[in-house]
């Protein structure tokens, strides 16, 4: 069967389009694949500039690829018909990192969950009251906060909000880009509590875009590990956490911090994350990298496999000591 | 409210009057009277008569009409005009904004009489002319701020989210954007209003406005000129009513845009000296070692709804190479306690209750000239967001410099050297080159490496870190937590460290202090307390955070907002071990091992 | 260095695209252009006058022909001459745009001169009394029209007080005392709007700068009060100001076309409302021209001083 979401090649880059624009390209996504089951969750992690958040918009179509094939249900995205893009657009949907922008101040928060419901025609208008009271105790809100507006609310209940809104017209596939980032540890767990709760429920496929290797841990069924635009390891979650095998992969486990004290190997990266606008030949990771030799430099990585599904782009993975 | 209500209501009342004009029952402001000509008030001409004889106050408000009818109506049509343009060039860009927007710059590089001069030159003056000549003369401004506001609100998640939903192009302009813009292009339309009428009067003084016989003021005022020996008054009437007129739409233009673009002020008030009001109840601070030590501080600020307290009675000690982390979620009140110690909390925030005892001081009862000698030199602060917390526009490595010559009398040359020193302290490659460049030339964890060398420049006995590393990247983070432990190794130096992560606190600190909602809850060793919290939020804070071992859904409900705290327990409402006994508000205890605890149940909870 | 060069580009472009608009607006209007420019009042002029006009003019001509001819000739100060005297538009201009600059750098160092320092103090002292008191004096300022001040001003200090004269002109190297009396005034009543402007600028820049949150890092070091202020505050503050200052040269040249009429100051003004009375295109194009090139000109100036206190503009 194949996936539900399939990305072959995609490169996307920004910068320097328009006339007046004299600003440097930014590589954002280099040659990445992705692909998605229906029902499975997927992980992908990286820092700042690893291009992950772009990934998941060019999955969507909200963002066209300069290079590289985008498919959903076996169906090209890009280049997409207005009718087959509308019918795209309800089985696909997103949620954002930031509470406090995601939902339109000037409108209650019932309006906007009822968009999706409006703009696809999905239930009569006599009707939408009531799929939009299901929709917030799905969330786990009263139906009557619908007629409030989002500054009444807190950060996790907003993101609660989004979550209804981008449930409404019951998509296949749901983008959760950094959906807990900006709140406080206690309510992130709720949050992700409350998606994999769904997620079991409605039989969604996730993409979880996070910078936090634990938070996905929790979640998700396989890990995309992303540097400077291009995909350093994947495979199955609980593997990847057990045996990293990407240097990268290990100094970001290595480098969080861990509850039962200090960090047991000292996995630190030498230097600063390169500018994505000039990356380094070669493996871009070589700059940083304790194993790099010449070798890194001279051509890109491909991904190679190490066990069934999981696989990891280094020239040296036999030469790094295990864990 | 009310700095919009008077001005509205001068303008109102301006516009009803000029619009009645017709109505109303006055003498013809047209019809000329020589032999009555520079009359002083007289019967039916309360205000007198012109140097035609023609009443004064009649000329007044037809005259309203008429400068106010040409404002209105080019603001209206520019406003139309230059919406339209700048949705085009904000929403399609690319050909359409070059247009556009290119375009509407040209009209912008124009001095604006010289604009309006021009095409009265080629279309002779006039009421119709002005409302061309002004339209085009303000629709750019319209253009310019829709183009601008269409680009940010565009940016926007929500507007991301309705296009992620589908929704048509249309739709999204006129139920999402226009919305979201409509404040400002108010103001921008009372503020074109208000121009209009300016150069609108200012055009007729010279003759090239509205035409004779029509009344303008700015006609008025020119005819008042020739007679101003004779008759100063007949000058100073449309002279006051043109002011009025201006100042009111000013002052409502000023509101609106307040109104439209708040800024939260939390009350007015400078920040008075500290009440030594008692400390209370409870035991001695802990015993003076070399550190600082905080007892009993408070800190109220004055809200809108109410007044708050976000540092209630908070006491805690740091002692010289030790490591005191301080957790809390958002409002716990952590950052305010470490302003406080310093004395740089704003001036809205007043300081009600408390002593800050270092080197045997209080650091709240010194002047600002004594606390100036203290920062930067024994307790250095390293504040959250490198981007912000340096001067953009100064080079980084005059920046430490300055640090450095501020509390020593070294030289330009000595002060360079140390700096240089300093950056290779902290693990700046190329420093020689560093110093040399501006804060937004580097990365993030180098900018924070820069001010953790400007915060050691003077060799501080007490480092306050304001959660340094929630900035950067995970990788960058773990360098420089080591970077800091290796430092406050070497120097001996305490360290006050604020944070959000217990995992951060695992890996740095000796000590911690939990709080929560302004109080303090718990405090001890961080191995104990981490190992044996003796208080429900730390427990549950231990069990939500990510890498846990238990996989739980955090904590339910949220932080009580500051003005509306619960009576008893502020945690009780979240605490799954909540009984009646925690409706009292319950008191910081200290326990036999020196650890504290806020929870009254903490026994029949953790043994 | 290449940003502003290419700042100087776009400026000529502009240019360019003024001189378009000045020419272009002749032949847009409906009605032919010679006959546009003689009916004063109405009247139909005769058609010999009006040929004689258009021969001229050189309306005869293709009209592209027409536009690059008037550029070339523009570009070389070649206004053509004056509808109504014949002289050359050129001489005019020349005799009397110093006289027009020397008011206009007059008022405009008055304004940075009074409103610079008041914005910055009041902004220090906020709330207290001399913020109020000048925030207030400052929207009224703004609330006034130039006119208006001009002619109180000549009301109260010619008429009523004597204490200066009503108007005129004396050349600086005849009379250097008397030039600069009658300069006074009018330099007061161009200045107004633009100090009003600088002050609100400056104070908002003030208040802003120093809720930065490198102004408390600059306090955590523990420097002086006044170095806190003068590096930390106010350079940061300056760039708006600046900013400002270019976008508000616009309103002060149009104001100094008042203030000059009002106060007899014989600058561009003169000529400029003489020929839009008559119809004196070429005049009025002239002026139009000069004053607008003087206008980019000043903005690329700014453009620099912007560059020189931030250096993040350098690279944008």
């Amino acid at each position: 069967m194949s996936a539900l979401v399939e990305l072959e090649g995609v490169s996307k880059s920004f910068g320097g389009e328009g006339w007046f624009d004299r600003t440097k390209p930014v590589q954002a996504l280099r040659g990445v694949d992705m692909r998605i089951a229906r029902g499975e969750a997927l992980g992908v992690v990286g820092e700042s500039g690893s291009g992950k958040s772009t990934l998941g918009r060019v999955a969507l179509g909200l963002l066209e690829p300069n290079a590289g094939q985008v498919r959903f249900d076996g169906a090209s995205v890009g280049g997409a018909s207005p009718a087959h893009w509308r019918a795209l657009r309800r089985r696909m949907q997103i949620v954002f990192q930031d509470p406090f922008g995601s939902l339109d101040p000037r409108r209650r928060v019932g309006v906007q969950i009822a968009d999706g419901l409006a703009i696809h025609d999905i239930v009569p208008a006599a009707a939408r009251a009531a799929k939009v009271a299901e929709l917030l105790g799905l969330v786990g809100l009263p139906p009557e906060h619908g007629d409030r507006f989002p500054h009444e609310f807190s950060g996790g209940q907003r993101q609660r909000i989004g979550i209804a809104r981008a449930l409404a017209t019951g998509p296949d596939f749901l983008v959760a880009d950094e959906p807990v980032s900006a709140l406080d540890v206690s309510i992130q767990a709720q949050i992700v509590g409350l998606l994999a709760k769904l997620r079991a429920e409605l039989g969604l496929a996730m993409m979880f875009v996070s910078h936090d290797l634990r938070v996905v841990r929790r979640l998700c069924d396989r890990v995309q590990v992303l540097y400077l635009g291009r995909t350093m390891e994947e495979g199955p979650a609980a593997r990847v956490f057990e045996s990293p095998a990407h240097p990268y992969t290990r100094a970001l486990l290595a480098a969080a911090p861990r509850l039962d004290g200090p960090r047991r190997a000292k996995l630190l990266l030498r230097g600063d994350p390169p500018s994505p606008s000039s990356p380094p030949s070669g493996c871009v990771f070589r700059t940083r990298c304790a194993h790099a030799t010449a070798e890194c430099a001279a051509a890109v990585p491909a991904l190679r496999e190490i066990s069934a599904g999981h696989k990891a782009a280094c020239v040296h993975l036999e030469r790094i000591p295990p864990l | 409210m009310k700095r919009i209500a008077f001005p509205a209501a001068f303008v109102a009342a301006l516009v009803l009057t000029a619009l009645a004009a017709p109505l109303l029952d006055l003498p013809d402001p047209i019809r000329q009277d020589i032999a009555n000509r520079l009359a002083g008030a007289m019967a039916g001409s309360p205000l007198g008569r012109d140097e035609f004889g023609r009443d004064v106050l009649a000329r007044l408000i037809w005259g309203a009409r008429a400068s106010l009818g040409v404002a209105f109506a080019s603001a209206a049509l520019a406003c139309l005009v230059g919406v339209t343009l700048g949705l085009i060039g904000g929403w399609m860009r690319g050909l359409g904004e070059i247009l556009t927007l290119r375009l509407v710059d040209i009209v912008l590089c124009f001095p604006p009489i010289l604009l309006a001069l021009l095409v009265v030159t080629l279309l002779g003056p006039g009421a119709g002319t002005l409302i061309l000549v002004l339209a085009v003369l303000y629709a750019p401004g319209f253009a310019r701020l829709t183009y601008g506001e269409v680009l940010s609100v565009r940016a926007t998640d929500y507007v991301e989210a309705v296009r992620a939903l589908g929704a048509s192009t249309p739709r999204i302009l006129t139920r999402t954007v226009l919305p979201n813009i409509a404040g400002p292009i108010l103001v921008q339309f009372s503020l074109a209003v208000a121009a209009a009428v300016v150069v609108e009067s200012g055009l007729s003084f010279l003759g090239l406005g509205v035409v004779p016989p029509t009344p303008s003021w700015g006609l008025m005022i020119r005819g008042g000129r020739t007679t101003m020996a004779q008759a100063p008054l007949l000058l100073l009437w449309p002279c006051l009513a043109l002011t009025l007129t201006i100042l009111a739409m000013n002052l409502l233009c000023d509101a609106l845009r307040d109104a439209v673009d708040p800024r939260a002020r939390a009350g007015g008030g400078r920040r008075r000296i500290v009440d030594r009001v008692l400390p209370g109840l409870f035991p001695a601070p802990r015993p003076a070692a070399p550190g600082l030590s905080i007892s009993h501080l408070s800190v109220e600020i004055d809200t809108p709804k109410g007044t708050i307290r976000p540092v209630d009675d908070v006491s805690l000690s740091v002692a010289s190479g030790e490591t005191l982390a301080v957790v809390g979620e958002s409002g716990s009140g952590k950052t305010l306690t470490a302003l406080a110690t310093m004395g740089l909390l704003d001036p809205s925030v007043r300081v009600v209750a408390g002593q800050v005892l270092f080197e045997g001081r209080d650091l709240l009862t010194l002047d600002e000239r004594d606390l100036r000698a203290l920062r930067g030199k024994r307790i250095a602060m390293i504040f959250q967001d490198p981007m912000t917390a340096l001067n953009p526009v100064m080079r980084v490595g005059d920046q430490i410099v300055e640090a450095i010559r501020a509390h020593s009398a070294a030289g330009a040359r000595a002060a360079t050297d140390r700096a240089l020193e300093l950056f290779r302290r902290v693990g700046i490659a190329d420093p020689e080159k560093r110093l040399r460049v501006y804060p937004h030339e580097m990365s993030g964890g180098m900018r924070q490496r820069a001010m953790i060398a400007m915060a050691l420049a003077n060799n501080p006995v007490l480092l306050v870190a304001d959660e340094p590393t929630t900035a950067l990247d995970a990788t960058v983070q773990a360098q420089i937590l080591d970077l800091l432990a290796d430092l406050r190794r070497d120097t001996g130096a305490a360290l006050i460290f604020i944070t959000h992560s217990l995992a951060v606190v695992a890996e740095i600190a000796d000590q911690v202090v939990v709080m929560y909602a302004g109080q303090i809850v718990e405090s001890g060793p961080v191995a104990a307390v981490f190992a044996t919290p003796r208080h429900p939020y730390t427990a549950a804070l231990l069990a939500a955070s990510p890498d846990s071992n238990d996989p739980s859904a955090g904590i339910p409900g949220t932080v009580p907002a500051l003005h509306a705290l619960p009576p008893g327990c502020r945690f009780a409402p979240r605490c799954a071990h909540a009984t009646d006994a925690c409706a009292t508000p319950p008191v910081l205890e200290v326990l036999e091992d020196g650890r504290e605890s806020r929870c009254v149940r903490r026994r029949e909870i953790f043994g | 260095m290449i940003w502003y060069l290419r700042r100087v580009a776009i400026s000529l472009l502009l240019l360019l695209s003024i001189a378009a608009i000045v020419f272009f607006a002749l032949h847009a209007i409906p009605g032919d252009p010679a006959e546009v420019l003689l009916s004063t009042g109405g009247v139909s002029p005769d058609a010999a006058t009006v040929a004689a006009l258009r021969t001229k003019l050189g309306l005869d001509k293709p009209i592209l022909e027409q536009f690059a001819t008037f550029l070339f000739a523009a570009a070389r100060g070649d206004f053509g001459t004056s509808l109504v005297d014949d002289y050359p538009v050129i001489d005019e201009i020349a005799l009397r745009l110093p006289r027009t600059l020397e008011l206009v750098f007059a008022g405009a160092l008055l304004a940075v001169a009074i409103g610079l320092p008041a914005g910055v103090a009041a902004a220090m002292g906020r709330d207290g009394i001399f913020d109020r008191v000048a925030s207030g004096a400052a929207a009224l300022l703004l609330a006034v029209p130039v006119f208006v001040v001009g002619t109180l001003l000549v009301l109260l200090f010619a008429q009523v007080l004597r204490w200066m004269p009503a108007g005129g002109y004396v050349a600086f190297d005849r009379d250097p005392a008397r030039h600069m009396l009658l300069l006074t005034l009018p330099a007061i009543a161009v200045a107004k709007g633009l100090a009003a402007t600088v002050f609100r600028m400056a104070r908002a820049a003030t208040l802003d700068a120093l809720s930065r949150d490198h102004v408390r890092t600059a306090r955590a070091k523990g420097l002086s009060p006044m170095r806190v202020l003068l590096r930390h505050v106010v350079r940061n503050a300056l760039s708006p100001v600046v900013t400002v200052l270019g976008l508000q040269m616009g309103t002060l040249l149009g104001g100094t076309v008042l203030v000059e009429y009002v106060f007899n100051w014989p600058g561009l003004s003169t000529p400029l409302l003489r020929a839009v009375e008559g119809r004196d295109y070429p005049m009025v194009v002239g002026i139009v021209l000069t004053v607008s090139a003087l206008f980019l000109l000043i903005n690329l100036i700014m453009d620099a001083i912007y560059a020189l206190l931030d250096p993040r503009a350098r690279s944008a």
